[in-house]
């Protein structure tokens, strides 16, 4: 098993007539991946550059395809909104999202409408995500990179960062150990779905053994995951690797990216999310390659 | 971006939030139209200004002229100011911290209120806001109840406007810090934080900041850039900056923050790190170094260790191998047949052997 997607989930892209959007498409149906179709208003009736029908609308898409099931927004990060709000009306329950930049006001309404709509998006900023052996959505492992990267195996990841998604599941995969599932949930200030919300997935999927997690200082959804092991609704194990300790050393009023901006309350730091998920029971790495090695002290 | 506070208080007024009385403040302003006493600010984007000493009392028109220089020379947390501004001292019964900004824990806006100002977003009582049901009377009504601060229209006023701020300007945060309360219930802000989404008003930006050490690092993507600064540290090396460069960018821009880093003086090695690419173009990114390289005057000597995977890497090795013969530079290529770690290593054996 797999959580999110395998080789039966119906995708569509949309924004399949851009550069991005074009490119994910190719790559994810020569994975394997189901793409049926993409979406570019005015542009409906073309044919994309994989050979895919590309329709003005998720609507038409729809209707034609009735099983699509989830959707790659490939769209730049002014038209991000109206693309997911548009699949969000017109049925679509998985939702991921490329384009970086989005701003937060946009987000926090597509994090209600999610829950309203009873639908998971992943991202902004989201590398993708990939099943190993099954599909892949999104820009993941790209060019063949896929293949050598990624495995199908026990270990669920999740990442803040998209290139460390890889670099982890590398590392993993040179030392044996498989992904089920590795995905990118962005690092922006707010992201649709947090590290709790994948990892309730991966605690639902008989076949994680355990959850790898890359998280990076501010906010506070590594503290989050941490409280969620405290009460039990995550119990597979957690290995993290938490990047940005030295900022705990810069002077006071150095922000790295938006960290000042949201809510901390004396957490949010490095050394905050370390503490929290120890003492929550989780192990943390100080590099990729600490990883596996704790592993195997777990499973 | 964050707001000088005279620039916020301007945004403040124009959505109808009071303002004290103000004059902007240059170098060589001789004197302002307010009455004495007033206050002197110093414009600068850090919190804690009047512990620095950035915010001075003038009591009467003579010191005006001295209090000014004084504040001009004074150095805040690495910043000088570029003005000052000048304000009618008010006099405040009561004075309350009031903020928005977002919340991660409820994944949701939130309503920050503290009855004593003063304090910071630390110690403030959170209330989140539902999205879909927006700040209405009642939902500022309660806040401010439990929050044992006064429940009168002007309050509940000065907050919906706060909030009018903080969704039309699209902000991150939007604080006043301290909220005076007159004695007559009037509210007027006595300081202005505000930060705007980057996303919106500069989604080029990128994200650069000077560190005390001598490694210049040119990593790719935020994440690998945070864990390798890390990374150094435990290996022993101290980096020269933090920057990232993440999606898939052009050489151009790659050859720009090249410039950038290798610039600064006294740097003993350069770092280009990164892990395993999804899709950005290796050989794109590492044309973009070279030309950076090649444009550097003086032509670096240190060692240079690039460790790097992804599409079209092979290709980029190749390329950077005929650069560095031609131009004699002390590089040191790894693919994944090293980890990120141990390329660390390498490098400051490198340059501890110089």
């Amino acid at each position: 098993m797999s959580i999110l997607i395998d080789q039966n989930t119906a995708m569509i892209v949309q924004g399949i007539t851009g550069k991005e959007g074009g490119r994910a498409a190719q790559e994810m149906a020569a994975y394997g991946s189901l793409v049926l179709a993409g979406v570019t208003p005015g542009k409906g009736g073309q044919t994309s550059a994989g050979g895919l029908p590309v329709f003005d609308s998720v609507r038409e898409a729809r209707e034609c395809f009735p099983e699509i099931s989830m959707s790659l927004v490939a769209v730049p990060a002014p038209f991000v909104f109206d693309a997911v709000a548009e699949a969000l009306y017109y049925g679509i329950k998985l939702i991921n999202i490329l384009a970086e930049k989005v701003p937060v006001s946009a987000t926090v309404k597509m994090i209600a409408l999610a829950r309203f709509y009873k639908a998971i998006i992943i991202g902004p900023s989201s590398v993708g995500i990939i099943s190993p052996g099954k599909a892949k959505l999104g820009s993941i492992g790209s060019s063949g990179m896929a293949r050598t990267v990624f495995s199908p195996g026990p270990v669920g990841v999740i990442s803040k960062s998209g290139g460390m998604t890889s670099e982890i599941s590398k590392v993993l995969t040179d030392a044996g150990w498989g992904q089920s599932t590795a995905l990118g949930i962005g690092g922006d200030i707010l992201v649709c779905s947090d590290f709790v919300d994948v990892a309730s997935q991966f605690e639902q999927d008989k076949e994680t053994k355990a959850i790898v997690i890359f998280g990076e200082i501010g906010g506070t959804y590594e503290e989050k995951l941490a409280d969620a092991m405290q009460n039990k609704t995550i119990t597979k194990p957690v290995v993290a690797l938490i990047a940005g300790q030295f900022a705990d050393y810069l002077p006071p009023d150095t922000v790295l990216g938006h960290a000042g901006a949201i809510v901390s309350q004396g957490r949010g730091s490095a050394v905050s999310k370390i503490n929290a998920l120890r003492q929550a029971g989780a192990l943390i790495a100080e590099t990729p390659e600490d990883i596996p090695v704790l592993l195997t002290k777990v499973l | 971006m964050k707001l000088l506070e005279h620039e916020g208080k301007k945004i403040l007024a124009r959505y109808g939030v009071t303002v004290p009385v103000s004059a902007l403040v240059q170098a060589d302003t001789m004197s302002v139209v307010l009455p004495y006493p007033l206050v002197l600010k110093s414009q600068v984007p850090v919190g804690n200004r009047k512990q620095a000493g950035g915010i001075v009392m003038v009591e009467q028109a003579e010191q005006f002229v001295p209090s000014r220089d004084k504040l001009f020379q004074t150095n805040i947390n690495g910043h000088l100011p570029q003005c000052l501004l000048a304000e009618a001292l008010i006099k405040a019964q009561a004075e309350h911290y009031v903020s928005f900004c977002y919340n991660t824990d409820t994944q949701s806006p939130a309503l920050m209120l503290n009855k004593d100002g003063g304090t910071g977003i630390s110690q403030a009582r959170i209330f989140s806001v539902d999205i879909l049901l927006g700040v209405e009377n009642f939902f500022v009504r309660n806040a401010l109840a439990q929050a044992g601060m006064p429940t009168s229209a002007e309050l509940i006023a000065v907050i919906k406007k706060l909030w009018n701020i903080f969704s039309a300007e699209r902000a991150l945060l939007v604080e006043i810090n301290p909220l005076f309360q007159t004695e007559a219930g009037e509210f007027i802000a006595g300081d202005a934080k505000i930060i705007l989404d980057d996303a919106v008003v500069d989604p080029i930006a990128r994200s650069f900041l000077n560190l005390a050490g001598d490694i210049g690092i040119l990593a790719s993507g935020g994440g690998a850039s945070m864990l390798n600064i890390d990374i150094l540290a435990r290996a022993g090396g101290r980096a020269a900056n933090y920057v990232e460069y993440s999606g898939n960018p052009p050489a151009s821009i790659v050859k720009e923050l090249t410039r950038t880093v290798l610039s600064k003086p006294n740097l003993r090695g350069c770092w280009v790190i990164g892990g395993t690419a999804n899709f950005t173009d290796i050989y794109e990114t590492m044309l973009g170094f070279a030309e950076g390289l090649r444009e550097l005057q003086p032509k670096p000597t240190f060692p240079i260790v690039v460790r790097r995977d992804g599409p079209r890497q092979a290709e980029a090795f190749a390329m950077l191998r005929q650069v560095a013969a031609d131009e004699g530079y002390n590089l040191h290529l790894f693919g994944p047949e090293i980890s990120m770690a141990e390329s660390a290593r390498k490098l400051l054996l490198l340059i501890n052997k110089v």
